[in-house]
Parts: structure tokens; C-alpha cells; sequence
């Protein structure tokens, strides 16, 4: 990411234009009914995206995004309220984006522990499922409150994570890699085979309901009425702001720059007084935190829970999104979700292959742009910041 | 135990041994070749298998009966295009990032798996269902008191062993195989002896490949039945043995596979009630033995210069 | 007065190879000792042994008489000893400014909540770091203290060097190891690094640097003493001039004596 040094911050334009036309462009996509509409605006996408890539446009946008944030990231939000009113009445436009905002938490757990600390992690959507079972158990059987389950969710996960880690500690990359992927098929034939957590047909999980606040009906705000995922929308994008801010104070501090240092040499880290082990299981630990939380949440929204859902191949969708975006760039990973989750839901015919263009796009990728849509810039501890 | 149901024990774990030794020694030769991990190897069997498959139903639609002949033609069709698509993934995919971090073929072949995969299940006629494999092998079967030796089985069984001893003579007893050492113990001497760095690739990829091919016909040929994840499965399997053999080493992937056939074996036995579970006793016991002894039971090469 | 620096018979093989022979070798507090010898007679074997990243098989190593041998790497650091390394191990997609603040491990608060939450005292623990870097930089290079938050990828040999040695001079280290600082540069480059270096330890007389090195004119200006290994045994110490007229050495190096 050479270039010349940034005196100067970089200026607000660029990633405020990318944030209108972002939000533009998601909207009509989202809003769009017919399938040759929906054709058109993902060729105008596409061909837009590797325009602007081919031109050199990308960069400035990644710059702005790394100085600006803060702003930025008030106006994100701002942008997804504002998305979020547009659809208030539209039960299926609502879910996606829960969908979307729930699986970037997910991901920028994922982010923590491959991103930073070159963990590998094949098990992320088994993570997920773990938090959304624990939803489902602990909101039929007890009257543990909601907001309690999501964290007890999230400890699950994080525990039974810290279980796996054992060998990998003392081991290279590979044999994280085969260990989460023997867990991720494990865990399902597991499932599918135990009768007590539903086997294949799963588990029903009652909504949520906070102080006696019914997440799972319709509201309305004087005239306007609104669907129930408005609740669980507007929740979901709490969670993902708070996770978010937290990631990026992780990465720029000094853990953050521990967890840098062992992926990138080990050996080096580590004679320089960097605890690998501490860091690595730290990583770990919380990214799956991350991912339990809102494996939790999203059981809650989607009303049910099945082995189906947390395959193997859902926990390469997850890698794929962490890959395309530009690993360790939670902009990038932003970005990467809306992308990977939207559009096989508008585009129907697409449903069916998505593994497989997903993991053609990531080949393709790897090969011709290994850093991603948003390639991580070096840290800037305090963006801004001038000695 | 009775010594019939001990017999067929046995052989069973000596069968899923076989396989699972066939599937870790690609996997240990690729890693000692080009220090990668490729992960699509088990998904290059699935396809061997289905290609097999596919020759079957094309010969038979063509007339062709006789069981030899089809078992020949299977096996070379196999054995041929998975030795083809070895190379091509190996010229194409794996070479070209020889300079990026090791990951990245990691991911790449990773998501290649998938690609194999899922190209099998959405575009083989029916490929989302488990498929039902031709029984060509001799369907005779020995009775030696209680326990039924099925002829089929032994011949698989001789033939796996016939395939790893002629591996182990062309690594330890032709140029070829010398070829292939050296450039797994050390690329650059063996490039200024004059070793065609990249020809060598290739070959150890075809040779893997086909490997996988191999033992995909030879999955068929036992369950009678194949199906689509049948390789990303196996290939877990034959990883896990890889490394607790010791990854680089031929013999230590043999003992994995055997071994793990072994653990399946004990598994079954102690917990009847559910086959899943023998698969968690397996795995579990995998790792407890990583954690003992990271680098394998048979010392995996280290060559990282500090 | 005690050494700073104590190996005792210390014996490391790989396999078939005895990389360390019985090796005992002292260094005293606040000299420059110098560490030479022919190709694979030991020295960088030395270095990682002392620095936990392999263990001997038989033989201590004491530090400040306090046995570290089977200390792990970073017991070693925080116990005050920093390295580099022979073949240049930087993080390069980091900046200059992580890379020399990875080897400031031990002064930085290292806890989740202070990273996190505390962001103010944060703020000021990393405008320290940042001013210390910088004074430290500057010794060096001014201009690259000028681009302290540039990756450190694509800078010259010279500036990865300077910008490792940082890395390790932050923590103000009692026993600097220094493996083969000149490799990949030239005679006026290594002067200069030489000459910055030798400033900071005027500085900081608490210092005290082993060095392994093969271009000899170095050796001779800035070391007090030597130690010549060969097949990881000691063959000869004393200053440079001594060693270097001993006949065992030469042979050693140019296989006659002269």
C-alpha cells in the first residue's frame, strides 16, 4: 500500500460519495421487483465497481473511509436508518437487512481472528449456529431475559471455541484449518443425528421480548405503522455499531498490534515479548464471542433454528466474505456482506449456485486481487492525528 | 466378541485404512513438493469417482457389458482426466502463487474444493443424490466358519497395496522418484542440478491426483454408492492422517490412514448406539494427538531458517 | 565483577550436525564484544540459544546471574536482551512507526480494558511511544522519522536495517545481540550504521552489544574484544588484533596459516 505520505487528512469527498451512491444503489436494488431489473442494476453495479477499480477510484475512497470515520461512520448509520425508513412497511426487505447487519457482526468476529491474528477459522457459521441454538433453548426452557441469552450466546460459543484451540496453539496455520473444518462437519452430523436439539428439523425460538416488549409484533409510530423487524433492525444495528467501534479500537492499539505482529512473524513477535498463545486464544476467543451474539440474535429473528443452516459450506461463505472485502478492512467487510447477502436473495435464479460463484469469485480474487475490493491501509492509531 | 463379527471388524478397518492411506500420501506429496496444502484433493476424488461413473453409463449405453473391460476403461478414464486436472490446478492455481503467503493456496484451493463440488452436485445429472456405483468386482465371497470374506474385498485390498508399494518404488527406485525428493527437500539445489522445477510439480500433482482418482473408484466400488461430499469428507480424513502421520512423509500418511481407520474401528465398537459418534471418537483422539505431538508421530520437516 | 553474559558449555546439535560444542563464552557488562568465525561455526546458533529460540541439549546460560536457559523468547526480552536478526525480519506491510514499536513491548500497557476503553491514557502512552521512536529514528535517519506511519515495505536495505535496530534499542535493552548488521550493504553504509549506533550507546552507557560480523574492519573499530568460534567451540579471545594474527584462526578462516 506504498504511495506518497498523506500530510494532509484525506478529504471527506470521496467516501461521501461513496456512501450516497452506496446507499442509492442498495435502496433500488432492494426495492427492485422484477428480475430483469434486478439483471440490469447488477450489470451497471459490477461494471461501475471495476470502472472505478480500473481508474484508480477505489483508493480514495479507502483513504477517506480510514481518515474520515468518524464521520463517516455517523453518516453510515444515518444512511441505514434512513434505508431502513424507506422499507419500514416490508417484512422481507426489513429481514435482509437484519441479515446483513447480523452477519457483519459475524464477520468482524471472524476478522479478529483471521484478519489480525491469522487464525484460521472454518467454523464460523457453526459459531453462529451455537448462539442460535443456545436462543432457542434458553428462550423455550427458561426465562433467562433476552438481552442475558445473547450474551450467554456469544460465552458458548467463545468457550466451546477455546476447547478447539488447544492443538492449534502449539501448531502452524494448517492445522487450525483442518481442526475447525473436522468441527464444522462434526457439529452438524451431530445435530442431525441427536433427537434432544431437533435433529434435521430443528428448533422453533420464540422472539424476543425485552421488558415485556413483544419483538415479534407490528408496531406503529403514530400514523405510520411498521413491521415487526423494525425491532430487531433497529437492535441489530446497535450491536453492529458497538462491535464495530470495538473492533477498530482493537485494531488500533497495542493488542492490535500484538496480533499483527505474530501473524506476520511469529518468531519475531514472540522475541520481542509478545505472549503468542495469550493473543491467539484472546483472538479466537472473542471472535467467536462476536460471532455467538449474533448467531443468537439472528435465531431470534429468523423464529427457527436447523443443522441446514450452519454447514460448512455457510462458514466458507463467511471466509469469502472476509476475502472479497479485503481482509482486516472492516469497510471492506461492510461492503462484502451487502454484496454476498442480497444479491442471491433478489436474484432468484442465482439462489441455488451461490456457493459455487462464490467461491469462483474468491479463486478469481486470490488470484488477480489478492488484497480485496478494500485493501486494509496501514494503521493510523488516531485518524487525524498530526505529532 | 465373537471371531466372525472381530473378522469383519477387521476388515472393514483395513478397507477404510486402504482409502483413507490413499487419500493422505497425495496430500503428504504435495505438501512435500511444494510445502502446500491442497485442499481440493479430496474433492478431486469425488470427481474421479463421478467421472468412473459417468464412463459406466456411457460404455453401458453403448453396449459394452463385460465387467473387466468396463472396470478398465472406468479406472483409466479416472485416473487419466484427474491426472489432467491435477496439473492443470497445479499450472494455474498453485504455481502462480508460489510468492504469496501460504494461505492464499490454502484459500484458494479451498474454495476450489467447493468449486468441484458443487459443480458436481448442480451439473452431474441428479448429482444433489447419492448415486448407486456398478458392482464390477467378482461378487463371490469365501466363508471361513461365521465370517463372510468377500472376494471383492481382497482384490481391492491387493490392489491398494500393489498401487502404495509401486508408489514407494518410483519414489525410492527411478530417477523420477529421486527427481521428485530432491525438489522436496530443497528447490534451488535441485533446480542447478538441472531438475525441471515445474515439470516435476506437475508430475507430483498427476500423480497425487490420480491417487485420489484411485481410491474414488475404490470408495465406489465398496459402499456401492457415491455421492457428492463424498470427497470433502474423505479428504478431512486423509488431511488429519496426513498430519498426524507426519506431513512429508509417505509412511507416516499410510500409518494416519490406517490409523484413523483404526480409531473409527474402536469407536464403533464402544459407542454402537450411533455411527456419528464414531467420527467425533476419531477426530477427538486426532487432536488430543496433535496436542501432544504437533508436528506428527513422524517428524514433519521443518525448514524455517531463523 | 561479574559478566553480564555467561554461556556455559553449551551444546546444541541438529541432528547430525553439532551446530554448539561445549561452547563457553562470557560477556562483560557495558563492553562491545565481538563474535567471529567461519560460515556455520555457531555464531547465529549462539544467538537463538541465548535468545530461547532453540534449547541447548546440555550446557546454562545465565544472565545477570539469573539462569535463563530454557527461558522462552520472551522471557529473554523482558529480562532485558534484544536482537536482530540476520536474514532482515521486519513486518513490512506495517508502518516504521509499528514495526520499531513492537520491540517497546514490555513499557506498553498490554491490557484489554486500557486498549479499549481507556482511550485518553492510551492516547498519551502513544504520543509517548511516538516521541521516543522519533528521538530514536532520528539518530539514525531524520528523514525516515519524517515517515514514520509509512509501511515499511519498499524502503532500502539500509533504512529496514536502521528501522531493526530501532525495534530493538526502544526498550533500552541491558544486552543488544547484533547478527550480522552489514549483510546487504556497503562499506559507507555500515560505517554510518556503525557510527549511529555507537551514539546511542553513548548515551545510554548502560548498553552493552554483542555483535557477530564478518566484515573485519568493523570488528576492528568498534569492538573492545573478540571471540572466535569454529565447529561451535571457542578457539580464540582478546582484542582484534591479537585474534587476528593467532594462527588457529587463520587456519580457521583461510584454511593456512600466514
Amino acid at each position: 500500500m506504498g504511495g506518497t505520505h498523506q500530510k494532509l487528512r484525506a478529504p471527506l469527498f470521496p467516501g461521501l460519495a461513496a456512501l450516497v451512491l452506496a446507499s442509492g444503489y442498495v435502496t433500488a436494488l432492494l426495492a427492485a421487483e422484477q428480475q430483469r431489473t434486478i439483471i440490469a442494476l447488477l450489470g451497471i453495479g459490477i461494471a461501475g465497481v471495476v470502472a472505478a477499480a480500473w481508474l484508480g477510484l477505489l483508493d480514495p475512497v479507502n483513504r477517506s473511509f480510514a481518515d474520515r470515520e468518524d464521520a463517516l461512520g455517523a453518516l453510515g448509520i444515518v444512511a441505514t436508518l434512513a434505508v431502513g425508513a424507506y422499507f419500514h412497511e416490508d417484512h422481507f426487505v426489513l429481514l435482509l437487512l437484519v441479515t446483513v447487519l447480523l452477519y457483519t457482526v459475524a464477520t468482524l468476529g471472524l476478522n479478529i481472528q483471521f484478519g489480525y491474528a491469522g487464525v484460521l477459522n472454518f467454523a464460523g457459521a457453526s459459531f453462529f449456529g451455537i448462539g442460535a441454538y443456545t436462543s432457542a433453548v434458553l428462550n423455550t426452557y427458561t426465562a433467562v431475559p433476552h438481552l442475558i441469552v445473547l450474551l450467554i450466546g456469544g460465552v458458548l460459543a467463545g468457550l466451546i471455541g477455546s476447547l478447539l484451540l488447544l492443538p492449534v496453539l502449539r501448531t502452524r496455520g494448517h492445522y487450525a484449518a483442518v481442526v475447525t473444518i473436522a468441527f464444522a462437519l462434526l457439529l452438524k452430523t451431530f445435530l442431525e443425528v441427536n433427537d434432544v436439539l431437533g435433529g434435521p428439523q430443528g428448533m422453533q425460538v420464540p422472539g424476543m421480548n425485552i421488558l415485556g416488549w413483544s419483538f415479534n409484533s407490528s408496531f406503529s409510530l403514530g400514523p405510520v405503522s411498521l413491521s415487526f423487524y423494525m425491532n430487531y433492525f433497529l437492535l441489530s444495528l446497535v450491536l453492529l455499531v458497538v462491535v464495530f467501534i470495538l473492533s477498530r479500537r482493537l485494531e488500533r492499539s497495542w493488542i492490535g498490534l500484538n496480533l499483527d505482529a505474530l501473524r506476520l512473524d511469529e518468531t519475531a513477535a514472540s522475541c520481542f515479548g509478545v505472549n503468542i498463545a495469550r493473543w491467539k486464544i484472546t483472538a479466537f476467543v472473542l471472535g467467536n464471542f462476536l460471532i455467538g451474539v449474533a448467531g443468537a440474535l439472528f435465531g431470534m429473528v429468523g423464529g427457527f433454528v436447523a443443522p441446514n443452516n450452519y454447514t460448512f459450506a455457510d462458514s466458507l461463505i463467511l471466509v469469502s466474505i472476509l476475502l472479497l472485502g479485503g481482509i482486516g478492512n472492516p469497510w471492506g467487510l461492510v461492503v462484502a456482506t451487502v454484496i454476498v447477502v442480497v444479491v442471491p436473495e433478489k436474484l432468484q435464479t442465482i439462489q441455488e449456485y451461490r456457493f459455487l460463484l462464490y467461491a469462483a469469485l474468491v479463486i478469481a480474487v486470490l488470484l488477480f486481487r489478492p488484497e480485496g475490493l478494500l485493501p486494509r491501509p496501514v494503521r493510523r492509531y488516531f485518524p487525524g492525528w498530526r505529532p | 466378541m465373537d471371531a466372525a463379527l472381530l473378522a469383519q471388524y477387521v476388515m472393514n478397518g483395513l478397507m477404510l485404512g486402504m482409502m483413507y492411506a490413499l487419500v493422505a500420501v497425495g496430500f503428504t506429496l504435495f505438501f512435500g513438493v511444494l510445502d502446500v496444502i491442497k485442499f481440493s484433493h479430496g474433492d478431486v476424488l469425488t470427481v474421479g469417482a463421478f467421472t468412473a461413473l459417468a464412463t459406466f453409463v456411457g460404455l453401458r449405453g453403448a453396449g459394452v457389458g463385460l465387467a473387466p473391460l468396463l472396470l478398465i476403461a472406468m479406472l483409466s478414464a479416472a485416473l487419466l482426466a484427474m491426472a489432467v486436472l491435477g496439473m492443470l490446478i497445479a499450472r494455474f492455481m498453485v504455481l502462480p502463487l508460489r510468492s504469496a503467503p501460504a494461505l492464499n493456496v490454502l484459500l484458494i484451493t479451498l474454495m476450489l474444493g467447493t468449486v468441484l463440488r458443487e459443480s458436481v452436485r448442480l451439473f452431474y445429472p441428479q448429482g444433489a443424490n447419492p448415486k448407486p456405483f456398478p458392482a464390477l468386482l467378482p461378487q463371490a465371497s469365501i466363508d471361513l466358519g461365521r465370517f463372510n470374506l468377500r472376494l471383492d474385498n481382497v482384490v481391492m485390498l491387493a490392489a491398494g497395496v500393489l498401487v502404495i508399494v509401486g508408489l514407494q518404488f518410483l519414489l525410492n527406485r527411478t530417477k523420477l522418484g529421486l527427481a521428485i525428493r530432491a525438489v522436496a527437500q530443497d528447490e534451488e539445489t535441485a533446480r542447478t542440478m538441472g531438475i525441471d522445477f515445474n515439470g516435476i510439480v506437475l508430475i507430483t500433482f498427476a500423480i497425487g491426483s490420480a491417487l485420489a482418482a484411485f481410491a474414488g473408484v475404490m470408495n465406489g466400488l465398496y459402499y456401492n454408492e457415491i455421492n457428492f461430499g463424498i470427497g470433502l469428507y474423505l479428504g478431512v480424513i486423509g488431511f488429519s492422517a496426513a498430519i498426524i502421520g507426519g506431513l512429508g512423509s509417505v509412511y507416516g500418511a499410510i500409518l494416519g490412514g490406517f490409523l484413523f481407520a483404526g480409531l473409527q474401528t474402536v469407536g464403533t465398537v464402544l459407542l454402537p448406539f450411533a455411527s456419528a459418534y464414531k467420527d467425533v471418537f476419531a477426530f477427538a483422539v486426532v487432536i488430543a494427538i496433535m496436542v501432544w505431538r504437533p508436528t506428527g508421530l513422524i517428524q514433519e520437516k521443518i525448514s524455517e531458517r531463523v | 565483577m561479574t559478566n553480564l553474559l555467561e554461556a556455559q558449555d553449551l551444546c546444541k546439535r541438529f541432528g547430525g550436525v553439532v551446530a554448539l560444542d561445549r561452547l563457553d563464552l562470557a560477556v562483560a557488562p557495558n563492553e562491545i564484544l565481538g563474535l567471529i568465525g567461519p560460515n556455520g561455526s555457531g555464531k547465529t546458533t549462539f544467538f537463538n540459544v541465548v535468545t530461547g529460540i532453540y534449547r541447548p541439549d546440555a550446557g546454562r546460560v545465565l544472565f545477570e546471574n539469573v539462569d535463563i536457559t530454557h527461558a522462552a523468547p520472551r522471557t529473554v526480552y523482558n529480562a532485558g536482551i534484544a536482537r536482530t536478526f540476520q536474514r532482515s525480519r521486519l513486518s513490512l506491510p506495517l508502518s516504521i512507526f509499528d514495526n520499531i514499536m513492537i520491540g517497546n513491548h514490555k513499557r506498553l500497557n498490554q491490557g484489554l480494558w486500557f486498549n479499549l476503553m481507556r482511550r485518553h491514557s492510551f492516547k498519551a502512552e502513544f504520543e509517548q511511544g511516538y516521541r521516543a521512536a522519533r528521538a530514536l529514528l532520528e539518530v539514525f535517519e531524520p528523514a525516515l522519522a519524517e515517515r514514520m506511519f509509512e509501511p515499511a515495505a519498499g524502503l532500502p536495505m539500509i533504512d529496514r536495517r536502521r528501522i531493526e535496530i530501532c525495534r530493538a534499542l526502544i526498550s533500552e535493552p541491558k544486552l543488544l545481540l547484533l547478527d550480522e548488521p552489514s549483510a546487504g550493504m556497503t562499506h559507507e553504509e555500515t560505517a554510518e550504521l556503525m557510527k549511529d549506533i555507537l551514539q546511542v550507546r553513548d548515551r545510554n552507557r548502560n548498553l552493552t552489544i554483542v555483535i557477530v560480523e564478518h566484515e573485519m574492519g568493523v570488528i576492528e573499530r568498534i569492538t573492545d574484544r573478540c571471540v572466535v568460534l569454529n565447529f561451535g567451540r571457542k578457539i580464540a579471545e582478546g582484542p582484534y588484533r591479537q585474534v587476528a594474527a593467532d594462527g588457529q584462526v587463520q587456519v580457521a578462516y583461510l584454511g593456512v596459516a600466514s
